[in-house]
């Protein structure tokens, strides 16, 4: 175990991380930057804090609370996991299994995600070199920008995209390139892709099923996506959290396209398929070398996943097929619940193929934006919708949109829908 | 498909501690080298855990409870007010709160102060960040902070300094003077220190810890970090904090969210138990461990090892392999790990500054002591046996 060079003389021989190209770290916010308390010379700060502001989750949530509105915001359940796996923690808990797991997963959960991996795509993936679990996919992404992106390396998103997106790749130092998804189908503008992609290409990030839209990328635009992957030699990185949750389609990996595996890392994780989105327990599946990149980054980031939900989530993930149908047919019975009585109450309600998401657009009421329009919604419906415009890089092009979802019992969805007839006028 | 990778991940190692720590379970070892305990957790806290699950604390949370604890904690013993409602930032670990500390505060270019030997996680936060590790070596074999080398490791471009006390690998407790010194310097320096605190209640012969935040000057300009895991045995549950002003809690908070969107939420309500055990929780904690360090010096003295410097804090004791010895740390480690089926860590992973003239940096080995009574004393048996058998290990001159 021979000491190599320390690491600072290793990065400053080989890597772009001197002064000058200090100037090309760019900053992808649109937003107004973190206004401080007190006067603090801005360069106590580092500059990528422009992009860390307080989510539109919190606020809206803080502002439901304040109106006692039903809070139809932010995704997650308000009903919770099956009692199997909340047992089979409980007795991790129990057994003693409370210390450091190993760093990128407990062996019988990697085992676990690999079955299901094989089950769902139809590939073969080695547990130990080509799985690794982190807490939640949010830091599954966080690890893969970390661990495979350069400073300046150029991204391709589709807007609109996942907040914490926009995020991690500014900590990566990414150039992002933005394609918007337009409704009413958000379908994948071929042209626009094309003249995005070239040799600076390092990556594409994909989400399907896609929040918040629930879009579901055909097998037409993973096959357009993938030739150009392949011609340019670039990874795709796919956030696949929501791929349990298919209405009108089937959810398709990138991964097991040809030519697909070996460039492409694919994340999930437990929490919205099996309603416990507080375990943060997330996956990442890519071939050995790319696992590599994820994992050292995964090591300084949280350097171990939570030890007894790791154990319960392999129990989780080796539940039969019967589960997975019962979870759609019931979200199916929810969504059902949602998409009429937002039609009734006057939303243009765009379709949905997957995910727990729908986006409708609000401009039948009258109002200038989408953050205005959620104001009123709480203040005066009572009732919580997330503004779109901040899942686009550009908000101008979200403003007329607002998301719901539908990941709440029965009851609350009626409840909610009956507030909202308030809204016909 | 290497070049795929990012440069910094191509310039990362594995962890040698992890690597160790595999082949100590394939040669069915004794683990003393990775610093998790092997006793069970409390009992209360467990069960507030079960509880939490059972009641159906499963869903993305923030516990508002644990920041008004810990702000009760530390005015209790450090005197230091911190508002539970902007100053303190719950994280998945310390780990992860000592890497969003680090983006919070640290640009590309800016160099941060280390003491070494040290933990091997703070670099690579530091260079994730793109920021400059800059080592500050402790004087051998006390481990004590030489004013002037540190003093010297300033440039225009340091911006912060790691204070890691009681301190991994050595177990060494900052003495109030290295604590002045280190403020002092960070106030004419206008530096930001970043602590972790993860051993705060492990600390021997009635020396109490106390948080460099808490000198004149710190409060404004130091970022704490912590976690349960050491003091109430549960490494696996990832729960730990960041508390700072306002402005650098809300950063790091905000960094947080986007890296793993919140800690596990039923160990955060099992927090709450944890964090108001009475104080004879903490007493018999301290009392335990000083009982196993010093059945440990006493284990490693009898094999030969030198323990010049006793560990005043940390369950680790840094031990030195005496002079005679002509193996490497690695060697030694090595071959514990085969002939006596005990593991320990190589000591020269701790360091960082260039080993020309250095020949101490091959010479220590630490020893975790987060073990029951039971495994220490098997530990034990294991080493007395091989005395007189040296030749295979020790290669003695």
């Amino acid at each position: 175990m021979a000491k190599s060079l320390p690491l600072l003389h290793l990065l400053l021989s080989s890597s772009p991380l001197n002064s000058s190209l200090h100037l090309s770290f760019i900053f992808i916010s649109s937003s107004p930057s973190v206004t401080l308390p007190f006067a603090l010379p801005s360069s106590e700060i580092a500059k990528r804090l422009e992009n860390f502001k307080t989510t539109i989750f919190t606020q809206m949530s803080s502002l439901a609370l304040k109106h006692g509105a039903i809070n139809l915001g932010q995704g997650f359940p308000n009903f919770d996991g099956p009692d199997f796996v909340k047992e089979a923690a409980i007795q991790a808990i129990r057994e003693g299994k409370n210390q450091y797991a190993r760093g990128y997963g407990v062996p019988s959960l990697n085992a676990a995600i690999a079955a299901r991996f094989q089950k769902d795509t139809g590939l073969t993936v080695d547990p130990e070199t080509e799985v690794t679990v982190t807490s939640g996919c949010t830091e599954a992404i966080a690890a893969t920008m970390l661990g495979l992106v350069n400073l300046g390396d150029e991204i391709i998103v589709f807007a609109p995209f996942y907040d914490s997106y926009q995020a991690t790749l500014s900590m990566a130092g990414a150039r992002v390139r933005s394609i918007t998804l337009r409704p009413p189908d958000f379908a994948v503008p071929i042209a626009e892709l094309r003249a995005a992609f070239s040799e600076k290409t390092r990556a594409i990030l994909l989400n399907t099923p896609h929040n918040p839209t629930g879009k579901m990328l055909t097998m037409a635009e993973l096959q357009e996506i993938a030739a150009l992957c392949v011609e340019y030699d670039s990874l795709a990185f796919c956030d696949e959290v929501y791929d349990k949750l298919a209405f009108e389609a089937e959810h398709i990996s990138l991964a097991s396209l040809p030519g697909m595996f070996e460039r492409t890392v694919t994340m999930n994780s437990l929490g919205k398929t099996f309603s416990l989105t507080g375990w943060k327990i997330g996956w990442a599946i890519a071939p050995a070398t790319l696992t590599w990149g994820v994992r050292q980054a995964h090591a300084f980031l949280t350097f171990a996943t939570s030890t007894p939900m790791q154990h319960a989530a392999a129990a989780a993930l080796s539940t039969p097929d019967g589960y997975y149908e019962e979870l759609r047919r019931d979200y199916a019975v929810k969504k059902e619940i949602l998409v009429e009585g937002l039609r009734a109450a006057g939303f243009v309600v765009y379709p949905s193929s997957g995910t727990y998401f729908v986006v409708a657009d609000h401009t039948p009421f009258g109002f200038d934006s989408d953050v205005a329009f959620c104001e009123y919604l709480i203040q005066e419906v009572g009732v919580v919708a997330i503004p779109t415009s901040v899942f686009y890089l550009d908000p101008e092009e979200g403003k007329s949109m607002v998301r719901f979802t539908f990941c709440k019992d029965e009851g609350t969805l009626r409840e909610a829908v009956k507030r909202m007839e308030k809204l016909r006028r | 498909m290497e070049g795929m990778l990012s440069k910094l991940a191509r310039t990362l190692k594995p962890s040698p501690i992890q690597e160790l720590s595999h082949l100590a379970q394939r040669c069915g070892a004794i683990n003393l080298a990775e610093g998790f305990p092997d006793f069970p957790a409390p009992a209360e806290i467990k069960n507030a855990a079960i509880s939490a699950i059972d009641s159906d604390f499963n869903q993305y949370r923030h516990v508002q409870g644990i920041c008004d604890k810990l702000s009760k904690i530390m005015k209790q013993n450090h005197g230091l007010d911190f508002d539970p409602l902007t100053d303190i930032a719950i994280c998945c670990g310390q780990t992860e709160a000592f890497a969003a500390a680090v983006f919070a505060t640290i640009s590309p270019g800016d160099e941060v102060l280390l003491f070494d030997p040290c933990y091997e996680t703070y670099e690579t936060s530091i260079a994730m960040a793109g920021g400059i590790p800059v080592y500050v070596p402790l004087d051998p074999p006390q481990w004590a902070l030489d004013e002037d080398k540190f003093m010297k490791a300033f440039t225009p471009r340091t911006k912060a300094v790691v204070v890691n006390s009681p301190h991994n690998p050595t177990g060494k407790v900052f003495s109030t003077e290295e604590l002045e010194a280190i403020a002092k310097a960070c106030c004419t320096m206008d530096c930001v220190a970043i602590t972790d605190e993860v051993y705060e209640f492990i600390t021997f012969e009635r020396k109490k810890h106390s948080s460099i935040a808490s000198f004149p000057g710190m409060q404004e300009r130091t970022i704490i970090t912590s976690s349960l895991s050491k003091t109430f045995s549960v490494t696996g549950w990832r729960i730990g904090w960041a508390m700072a002003p306002a402005v650098f809690a809300s950063a790091i908070r905000n960094i947080h969210i986007k890296l793993t969107d919140s800690a596990p939420a039923p160990f955060q309500e099992a927090a709450l138990t944890a964090l108001s055990s009475p104080p004879q929780y903490f007493e018999s904690l301290r009392k335990d461990y000083e009982a196993r360090r010093d059945h440990s010096i006493q284990m490693l003295v009898a094999f030969g090892f030198g323990v010049q410097f006793r560990p005043q804090g940390s369950f680790f004791v840094f031990a030195e392999l005496p002079g005679d010895w002509i193996s490497s740390d690695v060697e030694f480690v090595e071959a514990l790990i085969k002939k006596a089926g005990i593991a320990a860590v190589p000591g020269c992973g701790f360091f960082h500054t260039p080993s020309d003239g250095q020949q101490h940096q091959r010479r220590y080995v630490r020893f975790a002591f987060c073990k029951s009574m039971a495994t220490l004393t098997a530990a034990a048996e294991r080493m007395s046996e091989l005395v007189g058998i040296t030749d295979d290990i020790i290669f003695r001159k």
